[in-house]
């Protein structure tokens, strides 16, 4: 059975048509479509082995890492399709930033964790680039905490730091779209919360899609929730109607809690 | 900073434009990198490849029947390295059957007894430069301790030298393999009253079993291409002998004297003893490989 | 070795530290046990308790305790062997540059310098290509291939130092003085420093040779801890560089080097550990002669390692053996700093790797 739809009226940034995915022989996404809405945040709920991490990782072609993964189908972005698109690999992740389940930040300073993005793609002078750091430092609501040890190890810092400051370290490159892979799962609830009222602010200039295990998370955060079942697109709609009033009874038993 | 859709628009456009400008030098140097590491690959295959062809094609050329058959020669005479292979072969076999229980046992005590102990870390420490450190010193030692107090080479020394190498390695295997057997497989022997001498030889140590013998191959593969413990040790011997105590002849030492000389004949019997030493080390190792994995 | 139907153990014993059974207690609670379920007394089994075990750990123990006394060993006999010539020169004998037998003096300069130019020269070559191939191996290879070809770098490390020794002059000299070095005479010829390096005898021996050699020599054991910490990377933390929009050599070599710095110069260390200390490979081809006429690479020298190889067997007890124990005593002092070196920093590796983890 297709998937249940009600569109966004917003612009679609990401439109995928007809996506499969395959893990060597075992088909993980069965014919997706979807179509994500500019400046919104939209969440993949599901049960584990849904697929939407999966999903979320067509989206940068994360997976042209690992020789025995492919996709078939469409995914534009704005436009123009990302899986045959003639435009090198690093440029399109340029413009779709991805941040992960656990921080990782790299083995260098909090500054040159910023500036590693920034430094690959733009010439910028010392004060810029010192402009630049400061700049996402606040849009991740981390300055004020780091501000006088920038030249400090990444690793110094809490977990919830080190996460923000990978979304920093995203945000920094100026993409256009941001996709967050469980970005709580490994945070304390103070962080987790910080991080949500970020996410909010966040999609005032970007379009945030966000994987979450924790429904609440959906329902907390997002504009838009697409729930996944073993590969499939079940539902798609705005995160209140899905919630309150799903269309499917699938959506219907796993938000209410009847299976996990 | 909010912007409207169209300034949005045209810095996104100017942004990507600046990326694009600097992505080409970037790939340029990555694919630069890539193909030196290509490259790196084929340079260390390439050495190879040449070695062993070339220990191949000179050491069959000067193969023959009597190569097996007959003594060492004096130079521009026929003849053989029938006592050198020989004096290898007892040597090899002596040091593996002194070194491998002495390191079984040590490897036991890592990885049994104790393994954070003191002791333990800094066994491991030791024996691990011992692993790495230069052969020629422990001839040295076993020259110090043995040639000079009983004032002769001799076929025990040179086996004793071996046997301190194989040591290290065969403590190194043997630790590394008892530890990949689970904690559980312990537990339920020692649930059945077991003690704890017998858990470890007939239940730990059995299951690792092709893990410690693969660890004996290699030092074996190891020690029968050593040539420095060797030359003041057990020396050389250019008659046959099967007298331990006397000097005896061996492959390594060989080759070395006669590859060294320049006597045709003599050039063409070291080929041939690298030709065999490299062929036994080869089986070895290949041998190593199958056992341990046949074992999963 | 039976357990009772209740689980209990059928007979106490002295169990290792790890598992203390209370002494007694458990024979009393089975003989009881047994008394009331009406069974026969069980059959009597030798028991291979206490006496057994504290053999086998004691020889356990003492078989470690004979590493440890294998280190001293070694170390006193060099320093007892090396006694005359320690005495008689102090620490002089590494600036000395003489080393005549006939009139009993020494110094062990020329070697000293042999062993560290070879293994220098070793360094240069062996440590970008080790790089090249662990890049290769861990980011480049497609899945069929790695196996193969790892299993081939390890197959360089088995081949027996001998092998390279004999190849080396026989072979590989021969072919380096008429592409390598006659050329490069030719087109160094008068330049003022490098003119000076090249200017030897031309003839596929000396320190160059065997520099190339040992590096040859150690490359799988670099390339070998160069992919294996490679290869221990989080792979979310090169996913995150990817994601960034990097090529795969800003990855390795702006995210993967920093992150296993610490395994990379401990493999490097290991192997220089491997190049001081190697005999016949040098042996060979360095041409065996106790003097340092020039710097020219193409010039004959001797290695530490070499002048035992050739000199010891011959040298009866007296000054010229004594001399030749004090090189090896600074041979092994050496080698053990850097492998202590090398083995700390890879253990440094291991314990961020299991604290990140």
């Amino acid at each position: 059975m297709p998937a249940t739809q009600v569109q966004a009226p917003e612009r679609a940034k990401i439109s995928v048509k007809d996506l499969n995915f395959y893990y060597g022989k075992f088909h993980a996404l069965k014919n997706i479509n979807l179509e994500i809405p500019e400046h919104k945040v939209t969440a993949f709920i599901g049960p584990s082995g849904c697929g939407k991490s999966t999903l979320l990782r067509t989206f940068n072609r994360m997976f042209e890492l690992y020789p025995e993964q492919r996709a078939e189908g469409t995914i534009a972005l704005d436009g123009e399709d990302l899986l045959t698109s003639k435009q090198d690999v690093a440029l399109i992740r340029a413009k779709v930033g991805m941040v992960f389940q656990k921080p990782t930040p790299f083995p260098m300073s909090i500054y040159d964790n910023i500036a590693f993005g920034v430094k690959l793609f733009e010439n910028l002078s010392a004060s810029e680039m010192d402009d630049r750091v400061e700049w996402a430092l606040k849009k991740a609501a981390l300055w004020t905490e780091v501000r006088d040890k920038l030249q400090q190890s990444g690793s110094g810092l809490s977990g919830g730091q080190q996460q923000r400051l990978c979304i920093a370290r995203g945000i920094a490159i100026k993409p256009e779209v941001l996709l967050l892979d469980e970005p709580c799962s490994a945070l304390d609830p103070i962080s987790t919360a910080k991080i949500e009222e970020l996410i909010a602010e966040l999609k005032n200039e970007y379009t945030v899609v966000i994987v979450t295990h924790n429904m609440q998370q959906a329902a907390r955060c997002s504009d838009y929730t697409a729930y996944m079942y073993l590969g499939d697109l079940i539902e798609f709609g705005a995160t209140e109607q899905m919630f309150f009033k799903p269309k499917r009874k699938e959506t219907e038993d796993y938000i209410t809690g009847r299976f996990g | 900073m909010t912007m409207s859709t169209a300034q949005r628009l045209l810095a996104q456009k100017q942004l990507a434009e600046v990326r694009a400008a600097r992505f080409a030098s970037r790939k340029r140097v990555n694919q630069v990198a890539l193909t030196l590491s290509l490259a790196a690959m084929a340079f260390g295959v390439f050495w190879l490849i040449w070695i062993l062809w070339e220990t191949l094609r000179l050491g069959l050329g000067g193969l023959a029947i009597a190569t097996f058959t007959q003594m060492t020669p004096p130079p521009n005479e026929a003849g053989g390295i029938l006592n050198a292979i020989f004096g290898s072969l007892v040597m090899v076999a002596i040091a593996t059957f002194v070194g491998t229980p002495i390191g079984v046992m040590a490897g036991i005590y890592l990885a049994e007894y104790n393994p954070k102990g003191w002791l333990s870390r800094v066994t491991r420490f030791v024996n691990d430069i011992l692993l790495s450190a230069p052969s020629i010193v422990i001839g040295l030692f076993v020259y110090a301790v043995i040639v000079a107090r009983f004032k002769s080479f001799s076929g025990i020394a040179g086996a004793v030298a071996l046997a301190l190498i194989v040591i290290p390695v065969v403590i190194r295997t043997t630790e590394n393999m008892l530890q990949l057997i689970p904690p559980g497989l312990r537990e339920a022997a020692y649930a059945l009253g077991t003690p704890k001498w017998k858990v470890i030889s007939s239940i730990t140590l059995r299951a690792a079993r092709s893990g410690v013998v693969t660890g004996v191959l290699l030092a074996v593969a190891r020690i029968s291409g050593e040539t420095a413990p060797l030359l003041f040790t057990a020396l050389n011997n250019q008659f046959w002998t099967s007298d331990v105590t006397q000097p005896m002849a061996s492959l390594p030492v060989t080759i070395f004297k006669f590859a060294m000389s320049p006597y045709e004949n003599w050039q063409q019997l070291a080929w041939a003893g690298v030709f065999l030493i490299t062929v036994a080390v080869l089986a070895l190792n290949i041998l190593a490989r199958v056992v341990t994995r046949s074992k999963h | 070795m039976s357990t009772t139907l209740e689980g209990a153990p059928a007979r106490e014993h002295d169990v290792s530290s790890t598992f203390p059974a209370p002494a007694g207690a458990l024979d009393l609670a089975a003989e009881r046990a047994r008394v009331s379920r009406a069974e026969p007394p069980p059959a009597k089994v030798p028991r291979s308790g206490p006496l057994a075990d504290r053999l086998f750990g004691l020889a356990a123990k003492s078989a470690a305790l004979l590493t440890l006394a294998l280190l001293i060993g070694i170390l006193v006999s060099l320093v007892m062997g090396a006694w005359p010539a320690i005495e008689k020169y102090g620490l002089g004998f590494l600036t000395r540059s003489v080393w005549d037998p006939v009139q009993e003096d020494f110094g062990g300069l020329v070697m000293i310098y042999g062993t560290l130019a070879t293994s220098a020269i070793a360094l240069v070559i062996a440590v970008p290509v080790s790089f090249g191939i662990a890049l290769f191996l861990t980011e480049l290879s497609p899945a069929w291939l790695k196996r193969p070809l790892g299993t081939a770098i390890e197959l360089l490390a088995a081949v027996p130092s001998i092998v390279y020794g004999m190849w080396g002059l026989l072979v590989f000299g021969p072919i380096l003085s008429t592409y390598v070095q006659q050329p490069l005479q030719k087109l160094l010829a008068g330049v003022p420093y490098l003119g000076a390096l090249v200017s030897g005898p031309p003839v596929g021996i000396g320190i160059l040779s065997a520099g190339i050699i040992l590096a040859i020599m150690i490359i799988p054991f670099i390339a070998s801890v160069m992919r294996d910490v490679f290869e221990v990377t989080p792979a979310l933390l090169k996913e995150s560089a990817y994601g960034l929009g990097s090529t795969t050599w800003e990855v390795v070599s702006k995210v993967v080097l920093p992150y296993t710095k610490a395994g990379v110069i401990g493999g490097i260390m290991l192997g220089l550990g491997r190049a001081l200390g190697e005999t016949m490979a040098v042996t060979f081809v360095i041409g065996n002669m106790n003097q340092l006429n020039s710097l020219s690479v193409f010039e004959a020298a001797n290695s530490i390692t070499s002048a035992l190889a050739n000199e010891f067997a011959e040298a009866g007890a007296g000054l010229h053996q004594a001399a030749l124990m004090y090189l090896g005593l600074v041979l092994f002092f050496i080698t053990f700093v850097v492998l202590s070196l090398s083995k700390l920093l890879l253990q440094r590796m291991q314990k961020s790797e299991g604290a990140k983890a």
